[in-house]
């Protein structure tokens, strides 16, 4: 498209999208939060106090100064927990495309690549990936193996990956077919160094994209299995699980789903901020 | 927060206003209840919550009716009984009575229910209400004999509504699907529409048999809806298009107690956190009593329940509640004492502590992390796994899990025996498997004198509570939420009765 | 064509047969269900009834193939709690999911076309960033979340709207937009970029070059082969709100499908269960493959390499 965008030097070209700069300060913020959470944090997000329960924010009249967000429904404070509940989204985010990338770029490279029955095989079980319920899968892996983060980015690992696979597998189909690679077989290079060492590189920009994507994807799904119990192991705090438990006194007091619930969207917005300004200046194609 | 309330107060009148005309109130008679969970299939041989079953009571009768506030066995469908022989019940039936479709009650429509009910192919769900009988037999049109297959204490609290009677020519013709298609009894509603799960009309039965225990409804309609959202139902409590709701938790409870009428009654259900002293995969830091005791001290009851279950709930001094026939509060009591639970585990060689997985299933999530938040302060971090019912009790019978939090209704049963027996009668849920508990305990299950059933049910909750096999946690109580104009007393079997309701 | 057509299909029922061996294996993974069924008061006595009434004690392979070959006559079986043949059940709740989730495939694409093909019309333009802008936001905020929020600020503080329920039609508007906000994005950036290739291709150029008004080269042009890709993606976004229904039906209090599936779940009534899973997936590969099928029709190429 606009071709001339590509002579320019890379950090002008970032900087100039306002995409990319307002993602990627939002994620930095995030990343931040999550690292630096016991510092941030004023208070201790796992102490109790029963006797403080579910105090409002700091604009009610009945709030408690200590308490700058209120407390939840066990008395902790609300403020240390929204801080620390960016290192389960962000790991669940990143967890998870490890997981997926790993399964869905190999399985796609080895169908666009082989083509034939290897491609044939890996369609049929993207297909019924598809059509398996995400939270039937999630029941039966928490009966199994307990709530905990790593059954969580197991699980969504194991399901977010086709994606990736159809993106490898349509971007190894066409480079199937380039010179270069035609060259590299005559000169005899093997199937496993052209596919890794050639093919991957050649299609980084659809896989950022798609990485992005995903990311976001496994971020909400997390929330969205905490809200029905299927979540992280208590008491980590997480987003997700945070809006779940909030969801009784949705009537009396909003506020308990709308903070973490808007620290979500703007952690998913971000990242998918990102990845369509990082798309834009790859080149590559909106899937 | 009053403007939100005003606006609440318009989104219900806005809501009522477009809803459908059955939405009425006191002024049409009607009574609009709401439960969060599907009703079962109203052949309540079959189910086991208490939705359908609520609903089921209005329909059926059983041969008595238990008196809740005497404790005393009234007549229904049978109007005297007697025990010619220890192990046969004679009963002499009420005359006159007249079923929903118009047939009238005789011994055969015993005769025929209790037989069919009693074959296993028949898929009732609940043994312990029916493995007692061994069958019924008509001595005349209004005499009815039931052969008893073991001694059972129970006996009459199962026919107390447990066991109601169906009309014997439609059951024979219906079965069990047509019944919950189309159910019919003697009791003092009957139901005129439904769409299962999802919504019931019930119309009062004016031809009700003299004497009934149930008599005298006011009423004249029950709707009732499955409206699965808490919120949902508060706002229109509040609004107006709802007369009835139940299962408030206590924080809600107190919110909306100045916005509708709240009351608050104590149940037979308790909460506990059973512990394993064996373990399937070999060693277990519980099978040393100081651990166990341990855990005893290191909980704060008090304050948990105080914060999480409210209103009538208090903690239990032994294991079963203090409501029920033969529950023993003459047991060893363990106050919370952190100290003494960090010196016994000390003594125990964990001085450092251990890791407990812990499931909690059926428990609210914030009581099971306010017990581990306890727990951490002498040094036990308990792995917490919420789990679904099936899944943790599933896990526990196969020894896998050391700690589980759950609770237990006792089927609304007011006696022991409807608690112990199932944890530690030498059943699959009773991993102790301790010979003198199952002696005692089917001693006592089995016995029809009181004071030996009190005698060993007392030495059987003295040795639970000595080697601290459970940590009994609370009586739960439940939260309704009623219309300002309802008359509505809880009773603690959590059965509604809602032909004793009324408008004020 | 026909070889095509009979390959596709053979594949899509291969799939569905997949998605139930798989299902079935799982939802004893997930807790044994006679305990499940016994209930939460049941011991397990009560539990082992179960077992052998409903046949749970036989091996795995033969309680699978027992219910496929029913499946495979017609019969989806009885449903375990409402002890009603599961055809019923699933017929008196599929309704109500299916015209939400219609409702709010057409109101995405009520949105999504329009802006889409606006948004194409000038890239980079104003419009198209705000396109954008509404696109990413549509995929970042969690339905279940929005659901809620709505509930507060349309139910509780205006009062617009009933709060629950589907008394009345206004209780269709704030599930139906719901959904249709999770669904739009996906649509309205396929149409944009679809629209985006088709009008920079040599026929768009040539029809304009040829004098033919703008408007006229839109609709007869460019959007007939925009909207291909959009076809195969509407298929997939149907299943999509069919099972996102899940989340929303529980949230807005409406006794649809989703919320049966879920409950089923939790209850472990298998037949009720395996059945609304071969629904679903049934659903969504034969709208797949519909979609395919129109693609290739229209697209020779294809065929050839399918």
């Amino acid at each position: 498209m606009a071709a001339p965008a590509y002579r320019r030097p890379l950090l002008y070209r970032v900087l100039g999208n306002t995409g990319v700069t307002l993602g990627g300060l939002v994620l930095l913020a995030a990343v931040a939060m999550a690292l630096f959470a016991p510092w941030l944090a004023p208070q201790d997000p796992y102490a109790q106090d029963l006797t403080a329960r579910v105090l409002p924010p700091f604009w009610h009249d009945r709030a408690d100064p200590a308490h700058l967000l209120g407390t939840d429904h066990l008395g902790r404070d609300y403020l240390s927990r929204l801080i620390y509940g960016a290192r389960v989204s962000l790991a669940v985010g990143l967890g998870v495309i490890l997981v997926s990338g790993t399964i869905g770029i190999t399985l796609g490279l080895a169908a666009g690549y082989f083509g034939g029955t290897v491609d044939m095989i890996v369609s049929f079980v993207v297909t019924t990936r598809l059509s398996l319920p995400i939270v039937l899968v999630a029941l039966a892996a928490v009966a199994l193996a307990g709530a905990s983060l790593s059954t969580l980015i197991a699980v969504l690992g194991l399901l977010l990956w086709d994606r990736f696979a159809v993106v490898s597998r349509a971007a190894a189909q066409s480079l199937r077919s380039r010179d270069f690679v035609k060259g590299m077989r005559a000169i005899g290079a093997g199937h496993l160094r052209i596919l890794f060492l050639e093919l991957l590189p050649n299609m980084r920009g659809a896989l950022i994209v798609v990485m992005t994507l995903e990311v976001a994807n496994a971020i909400l799904l997390e929330a969205a299995l905490s809200f029905l119990g299927l979540g992280v192991r208590a008491p980590m705090a997480s987003w997700g699980l945070m809006i779940a438990e909030g969801r009784e006194n949705i009537l009396f007091d909003p506020w308990l789903i709308a903070l973490p619930g808007g620290l979500l969207c703007a952690l998913v917005l971000a990242v998918n901020l990102l990845g369509d300004g990082l798309r834009d200046l790859t080149g590559g194609k909106a899937k | 927060m009053t403007g939100a309330f005003r606006s609440i107060l318009l989104a219900g009148a806005c809501a009522a206003a477009l809803a459908l005309p059955a939405l009425a109130d006191k002024a049409g008679n009607t009574l609009n209840v709401a439960f969060a969970a599907e009703p079962e299939p109203l052949d309540p041989y079959k189910i086991a919550g208490r939705q359908g079953l609520i609903l089921a009571r209005h329909v059926f009768d059983g041969l008595v009716y238990k008196d809740l506030d005497s404790g005393t066995f009234l007549p229904a469908l049978a109007e005297s009984w007697s025990r010619p022989e220890p192990m046969v019940l004679e009963f002499k039936l009420r005359q006159g009575v007249t079923f929903h479709n118009g047939a009238a009650f005789t011994a055969d429509d015993v005769v025929y229910t209790l037989n069919t009910v009693t074959q296993p192919d028949y898929g009732t769900r609940y043994a312990i209400s029916v493995d007692w009988i061994d069958h019924a037999e008509k001595v005349d049109d209004y005499t009815v004999r039931i052969h008893m297959a073991k001694p059972f204490a129970g006996a009459f609290e199962m026919l107390a509504d447990a066991l109601p009677i169906y009309p014997h020519e439609y059951f024979a013709e219906a079965g069990s699907e047509g019944m919950t298609r189309n159910p019919v009894g003697t009791g003092p509603y009957k139901l005129v529409s439904q769409e299962p799960g999802i919504r019931y009309e019930l119309e009062r039965f004016d031809d009700v048999y003299e004497g009934s225990p149930k008599a005298g409804a006011t009423i004249d309609r029950i709707v009732v809806r499955t409206i699965p959202e808490m919120n949902t139902q508060y706002a229109e409590l509040i609004s107006g298009g709802l007369d009835w709701i139940w299962r408030i938790p206590p924080d809600q409870a107190e919110k909306l107690e100045s916005r509708a009428q709240i009351v608050s009654g104590p149940i037979m259900r308790i909460a506990f956190i059973n512990l394993a002293p064996v373990s399937a995969g070999g060693e277990t830091p519980l099978a040393d009593v100081r651990v166990r005791r341990a855990i005893q001290h290191a909980v704060n009851r008090e304050a948990i329940t105080r914060a999480f279950a409210g209103g009538a709930s208090e903690v239990l001094k032994s294991f079963c509640n203090p409501a029920q026939v033969g529950c023993s509060q003459d047991v060893a009591q363990y106050d919370y004492d952190p100290e003494a639970a960090r010196a016994l585990l000390a003594e125990a060689g964990y001085a450092d502590g251990f890791e407990l997985p812990m499931v909690f299933a059926a428990m609210p999530r914030p009581v099971a992390e306010a017990v581990a938040a306890d727990l951490a302060k002498v040094g036990i971090t308990a792995q917490l796994d919420e789990l679904q019912y099936a899944a943790g009790v599933g896990k526990w019978r196969e020894e896998q899990v050391p700690a589980f939090f759950s609770n237990w209704g006792s089927y609304g049963v007011g006696d022991v025996a409807f608690l112990l027996s199932n944890f530690f009668g030498g059943g699959a849920d009773d991993l102790v498997k301790d010979p003198e508990l199952v002696d005692w305990l089917t001693t006592g299950d089995t016995s029809a004198d009181p004071a030996e059933r009190d005698a060993v049910y007392q030495q059987a909750l003295a040795k639970i509570a000595d080697e601290a096999l459970v940590l009994p946690m609370y009586s739960f109580n439940v939260n309704y939420g009623l219309s300002p104009d309802l008359a509505f007393k809880p009773y603690p079997d959590e059965f509604a009765r809602f032909w004793e309701s009324s408008w004020k | 064509m026909l070889v095509y057509l009979l390959r596709r299909l053979v594949v899509a029922f291969c799939v569905c047969l997949a998605v139930s061996v798989l299902s079935f294996a799982l939802i004893f993974l997930a807790g044994d269900p006679a305990i499940a069924i016994a209930g939460s008061g049941g011991s397990a006595r009560d539990a082992e009834a179960v077992r052998i009434a409903y046949g749970f004690d036989r091996p795995f392979a033969v309680q699978y193939l027992d219910w496929i070959g029913h499946v495979l006559t017609g019969d989806l079986g009885r449903s375990i709690y409402f002890n009603m043949p599961v055809t019923e059940i699933i017929g008196s709740r599929l309704p109500v999911t299916l015209v939400l989730g219609g409702l709010a495939f057409l109101a995405a694409l009520a949105v999504a076309l329009p802006l889409g093909i606006l948004a194409a019309l000038k890239p980079e333009g104003a419009l198209d960033r705000a396109a954008l802008l509404l696109a990413v936001t549509g995929q970042a905020v969690p339905s279940f979340w929005l659901g809620l929020m709505a509930i507060v600020v349309f139910g509780v503080w205006t009062g617009w709207v009933p709060i629950s329920g589907l008394a009345s039609w206004q209780g269709y508007i704030l599930p139906v937009a719901v959904l249709a906000f999770s669904a739009m994005p996906a649509m309205m950036r396929i149409t944009r970029s679809g629209m985006i290739e088709v009008l920079g291709s040599d026929y768009v150029r040539t029809a304009r070059a040829k004098g033919l008004p703008a408007g006229q080269v839109i609709l007869s042009h460019a959007l007939r082969n925009a909207v291909l890709p959009l076809v195969s993606l509407a298929a997939v976004q149907l299943g999509v709100l069919l099972s996102g229904s899940i989340v929303i039906e529980s949230v807005f209090a409406i006794n649809g499908l989703g919320r049966l599936a879920w409950e089923s779940l939790l209850r472990a009534d298998l037949p009720v269960v395996q059945a609304i899973i071969l629904i679903l997936s049934a659903v969504y590969v034969l709208l797949t493959t519909a979609g395919d099928l129109l693609n290739a029709w229209l697209d020779p190429r294809i065929r050839g390499a399918g």
